[in-house]
């Protein structure tokens, strides 16, 4: 019984490796091959952000490093004629690099004020993006970023899904490595209390400031496989609706759990183009915030917390069953 | 180097833009004194202040000036239900949840608004449009005095209203400490809905004093502001009203000096730079010491 849920997580891990694996055969549909990339991006995008946030540190401007990594692989990229794949890894550094810095102000703050520092963050990088450093990026214009591979290799867009498969792949299962090592430990431990954290021997400030390094570069991976993969870059990149989509996504998907952004991105994208299909417009933001809200009230833990929660609603109506019964039998 | 004249234009733009983060800061400082409760979403109140003074405007052609108070009586029943549904549930769960709960209010209101009346930008001509007055060698619009009466009669009701009836006495007490206000018998829950309805309100006159002036607005207009006005609370200090009325005219004079200085693209930035460099220095915010 009480190996159920480690076998069921199990089963769910490989279905779902499973049907990422075969799905480009089940649909020839370029649109869908195309969304499917998109939404494996976001997957370490929101895996980035919680990241973060499983050390107590809830960022509102992650879309900065998104597109700093973004930036750094593409002029990088454009400037030495290195392939993207390589460029990609260097323009997550730089955002790791400037991840530290911001970290550096953040470590001592309190949670909401990291949250307006972050936010300010984003719009800091986007105005020296479009002022100080536009003679580079092309300002609010942008520019064009090299192709992750080539539209003239056959096959190119199948080749990009499986290789961002495999880096997505990669990069949760780090994260899995981090959170189950002592560094994860840490990161808990400084979430839960800082004080007992500190009296245990840990130094937040170094566990913090590996969180905001850890987190950044992750996302800074995601922004520069979106970017290499559309091949162009504008400053929009660090608009604030980057910066709160990976947070929609680990909310409804299970803060601080590994699965959670996973889940939570797929439900969401899925929710996502459902209702585009249906033609609604900024009705779609209104039902995903109505969800978020109902989600945050409701289900604290998220949609992964969601099996557990049905179960122990099962227990209680089957408790209260009998009890109903005797009553009447009274 | 410059002439009188600029600077003394760079004064009246942040005099005036000024004004509408005082009222905003002062509604959020009010909220979070009471409840402890961070609502990013603050701004989305002042773009449906905004949204509401102008459809009456269109509809009726009242004069703008006198629909403020329709504007933040609407506001008062809108921030009482959206504090009933969805932050009475989450309260003491964390200021994180509240950001986040905050983030769905945000695409809610954005967008229902954007549904209701289109996201182009928009705008209303003041009845006093075009009248000036001279102040030195500058033409001053007679809207930014006006503003600023509004805003200082506006900010003493409120200063009377806390200092003089039960209520607004009972909301400082719940302020001061909400267990010993639940003692004495004050019905905190109820203190909650009329700040949070009152802090709204607050920011429905930020957003109605905002497009009388002839400026233009969109769904999304609110979020640079709210944002601002929580850096000027930070600045300020957390519940502190007077530090919210230097901290909202310092925050209004240093963004228009930037603009002229730096160039209009600074106009946003440069607010968060000087929250981070304040924080750098003093991580509780220029005079926050207990607080939060």
């Amino acid at each position: 019984m009480s190996d159920e849920p480690g076998r069921m997580t199990k089963y769910g891990i490989i279905a779902t490796l499973a049907l990422a694996l075969v799905i480009p055969f089940l649909t020839d549909s370029m649109f869908i091959l195309n969304l499917l990339v998109l939404m494996l991006i976001f997957i370490i995008f929101a895996s980035a952000w919680n990241l973060l946030a499983y050390s107590g540190q809830g960022s509102l401007g992650h879309a900065a490093f998104f597109g700093i990594g973004a930036y750094a692989s593409t002029l990088i990229a454009a400037k030495s004629g290195i392939p993207p794949f390589i460029t990609i890894f260097f323009g997550a550094a730089v955002a790791a690099f400037i991840g530290i810095l911001i970290g550096l102000t953040c470590v001592r703050l309190k949670e909401w004020f990291l949250a307006m520092v972050t936010f300010g963050f984003a719009i800091i990088v986007q105005t020296l993006t479009v002022s100080v450093l536009a003679p580079v990026t092309g300002g609010w214009d942008g520019i064009a970023s090299p192709r992750l591979l080539s539209p003239s290799i056959p096959g190119y867009q199948l080749i990009e899904y499986y290789a961002i498969l495999a880096i997505t792949i990669a990069s949760i299962a780090a994260i899995w490595y981090i959170m189950k090592s002592r560094v994860g430990l840490a990161f808990l431990a400084i979430r839960e209390n800082e004080l007992e954290a500190r009296a245990a021997g840990i130094d937040p400030v170094r566990y913090r400031l590996l969180a905001f390094a850890l987190s950044a570069y992750l996302a800074g991976v995601a922004g520069a496989l979106q970017i290499h993969h559309i091949g162009y870059i504008t400053p929009e990149l660090y608009g604030v609706d980057n910066s709160f989509w990976p947070i929609t996504y680990v909310i409804l998907g299970g803060l601080g759990t590994l699965a959670g952004p996973v889940v939570g991105t797929i439900v969401l994208t899925i929710i996502w183009e459902g209702l585009k299909a249906t033609g609604i417009t900024f009705g779609r933001y209104v039902i995903i915030g109505i969800i978020l809200i109902l989600a945050i009230i409701f289900l604290p833990r998220g949609l992964v917390s969601l099996p557990e929660e049905v179960r122990a609603w099962m227990k209680r109506w089957r408790k209260a069953e009998p009890g109903m019964d005797t009553i009447e039998g009274d | 180097m410059d002439d009188p004249g600029v600077l003394l234009q760079i004064v009246f733009w942040g005099l005036y833009a000024g004004c509408i983060y005082i009222l905003l800061a002062t509604g959020l400082n009010l909220i979070f004194g009471v409840m402890k409760v961070v609502n990013f979403a603050h701004g989305e109140f002042l773009m449906i202040g905004a949204y509401i003074t102008a459809t009456i405007f269109f509809l009726t052609g009242i004069n703008p000036y006198l629909i403020l108070i329709l504007s933040m009586l609407a506001l008062i029943g809108i921030g009482a239900v959206v504090e009933r549904l969805c932050f009475r549930p989450i309260l003491g769960t964390g200021k994180l949840n509240e950001i986040f709960l905050s983030i769905g209010l945000i695409y809610i209101f954005q967008n229902g608004a954007a549904m209701l009346w289109g996201d182009s930008w928009q705008s209303i001509k003041s009845p006093y449009d075009g009248i000036t007055v001279p102040v030195g060698s500058l033409n001053v619009p007679f809207d930014y005095f006006l503003i600023m009466v509004f805003t200082a009669v506006i900010l003493c009701g409120l200063f009377l209203f806390l200092t003089k009836t039960t209520i607004g006495m009972q909301m400082r007490a719940t302020s001061q400490n909400r267990k010993g206000a639940m003692l004495v018998g004050i019905d905190v829950e109820r203190i909650d809905v009329i700040s949070f309805g009152l802090g709204c309100a607050l920011a429905a006159a930020a957003g109605t004093l905002w497009v009388v002036s002839g400026q233009v607005f969109n769904p999304y207009m609110g979020s640079i502001p709210a944002v601002k006005a929580f850096a000027i609370i930070i600045l300020g200090g957390l519940g502190s009203i007077p530090g919210a009325i230097i901290g909202g005219l310092l925050m209004g004079l240093a963004e228009n000096g930037a603009a002229y200085f730096l160039g209009g693209i600074w106009k946003d930035a440069i607010s968060f730079v000087i929250l981070i460099l304040v924080l750098i220095v003093r991580p509780t915010g220029l005079f926050g010491e207990k607080g939060e």
